[in-house]
């Protein structure tokens, strides 16, 4: 089936013009179809993004007795460190505390302190926090310590409840994507069913079903691509809108969210990648019931 | 060059179009088809082209048995037959020239070529001067000639002419019938399905008659109703 390049590139060109009504139709079907799951992508990624920032500022608090020996701390530091599973461990003197305990509390409550109430401490950052529980069981009850706090319960449940939020976010992607596949498909058709003299005529004259497929699936290619690069620069925007929005308020889960910008370009090639395939194809598969079978 | 071998179609619907029709049309032969409308006219130019296939029954054409070719030689089938239609089926948007250049783009015949045949074929049917008009600016004897230009363009084998003067007034209709005639003098046969009793009482030519889809007639040098 020899096709011209030449051919193909004048008739997808000529019919991306005449029928530019509904080549602009399906742009915009592509372009909002896609933001829309571009956009869940998004949002997936921003969650599993605070999960590990959050993760990762668990700490494993072990409070020392006031009467402990300074080679008992040492050791305990030590032994700490050297947990496989234990990122840094960090040792933090009474005065420490007391001065980060009376920033936190309300100061009515801050008030009823005193330096030497308040119990030095090692900040252990755990690399996964789910090992909370073995320094837990380790070191609770031991000579010097007077007790380990953990977050136990509240890991749990932040892990569950994120990972279900990314969970939603991929099924939300994924179904809004066949719903996007189901309209662009019907847009080509449209297009296709409103040309379906031009093929019959194409037929007539003994054009191969190769032939007539080409330059309509050029076509679908073009407004695939370009609907999805549209969607890809909305993205874009809405990452840099929130990203904005996020540094100014350094505490809000926007924050947690942040992104760098190579995993936006990644998320929006892959909207990019969808757009031709389903342009594409679809066409072909919107073609189909025009030709011989 | 066309034989049916006792061919039967039934549509789905149950409606017989072609009952256990037989024929055969030499090279070079001028055939007129007529009979009334639902006679199965143009259930018999459907199976020419292979739009459809027989329920029983062979069909030849140039030698082949279309009945056996693959669905991807069906292309190459029609390349052999040239067809108009009633409603000339052109391409609205594209020049006359574009429209005729059209038929040789698909079956991928080189520019040069296309570049000298056209002109060519357009000086046969005499709008060489309208290349560059878009059909809506034509009378329908003039579209009617773009399509006749359109199907010889390729030069064909067989004419197929589906009521070719179905919307034309009679002195338009003779302009298109001398045109199918020329084409024929140059060796294309040339099958005239038509109700129209004018054309074919001038013509004198080979004359088959359907009626509910059967064979009723089939007369050399015929006219359109019985007698003569």
């Amino acid at each position: 089936m020899p096709v011209s390049i030449d051919y193909v590139s004048r008739e997808t060109a000529s019919n991306l013009w005449r029928n530019r009504l509904m080549t602009i139709a399906a742009i915009l079907t592509v372009a909002v179809s896609l933001s829309l799951v571009g956009a869940a992508l998004l949002l997936r990624q921003g969650v599993a993004h605070a999960t590990t920032k959050w993760q990762h500022g668990v700490n494993v608090l072990v409070f020392l007795d006031s009467n402990i020996t300074s080679t008992q701390q040492n050791s305990l530091q030590q032994e700490l460190t050297a947990l496989p599973y234990v990122r840094t461990c960090l040792y933090r003197s009474q005065q420490y505390d007391f001065n980060e305990a009376r920033h936190l509390l309300p100061p009515d409550e801050a008030q009823a302190l005193t330096v030497s109430t308040m119990p030095a401490s090692l900040r252990c950052v755990l690399q996964d926090p789910r090992q909370a529980q073995a320094v837990f069981d380790q070191f609770h009850g031991r000579p010097g310590v007077q007790a380990v706090s953990y977050p136990s319960q509240a890991v749990r449940n932040m892990e569950q409840v994120t990972k279900i939020l990314q969970w939603v976010f991929f099924v939300l992607a994924v179904i809004l994507l066949l719903s996007a596949s189901v309209l662009i498909l019907n847009t080509i058709r449209l297009a296709i069913f409103a040309r379906r003299r031009e093929v019959s005529v194409m037929k007539v004259v003994g054009a191969t079903n190769w032939f007539i497929r080409v330059p309509f699936m050029c076509e679908g290619l073009v407004q695939g691509v370009m609907g999805a690069v549209v969607a890809a620069l909305v993205v874009f925007g809405l990452h840099w809108l929130l990203d904005d929005l996020a540094s100014s308020n350094p505490n809000s889960v926007l924050f947690q969210m942040r992104m760098p910008v190579a995993e936006v370009v990644v998320t929006n090639l892959l909207v990019v990648l969808v757009g031709l395939v389903v342009g594409t194809v679809g066409s072909a598969f919107a073609i189909r019931r025009f030709l011989d079978a | 060059m066309i034989r049916f071998e006792n061919v039967t179609k039934t549509y789905k619907a149950g409606t017989v179009a072609l009952r256990d029709v037989s024929l055969d049309i030499e090279k070079g032969e001028f055939v007129f088809v007529v009979g009334p409308s639902g006679s199965g006219k143009t259930t018999a130019i459907r199976l020419l082209l292979r739009e459809e296939v027989p329920n029983a029954g062979r069909i030849w054409v140039a030698g082949r048995d279309i009945g056996a070719l693959t669905n991807w030689r069906i292309p190459y089938l029609r390349r052999n037959i040239g067809c108009v239609f009633q409603d000339f089926r052109l391409l609205p948007n594209k020049s006359v020239f574009e429209n005729v250049a059209f038929a040789l783009e698909v079956i991928g015949r080189p520019k040069h070529v296309i570049a000298s045949q056209v002109p060519q074929v357009l000086e046969l049917v005499g709008l060489a001067r309208k290349r560059d008009n878009l059909p809506s600016e034509l009378s329908g004897g003039e579209q009617q000639r773009v399509a006749v230009a359109r199907a010889f363009v390729n030069r064909p084998l067989i004419l197929l002419a589906d009521e070719p003067t179905g919307n034309l007034d009679p002195a338009t209709s003779q302009g298109i019938m001398r045109l199918l005639d020329r084409i024929n003098r140059t060796g294309t046969t040339v099958v005239v399905a038509t109700h129209d009793a004018g054309i074919v009482d001038q013509m004198r030519r080979r004359v088959i008659e359907l009626d509910h889809g059967m064979l009723v007639r089939d007369q050399e040098r015929g006219v359109y109703g019985y007698g003569t």
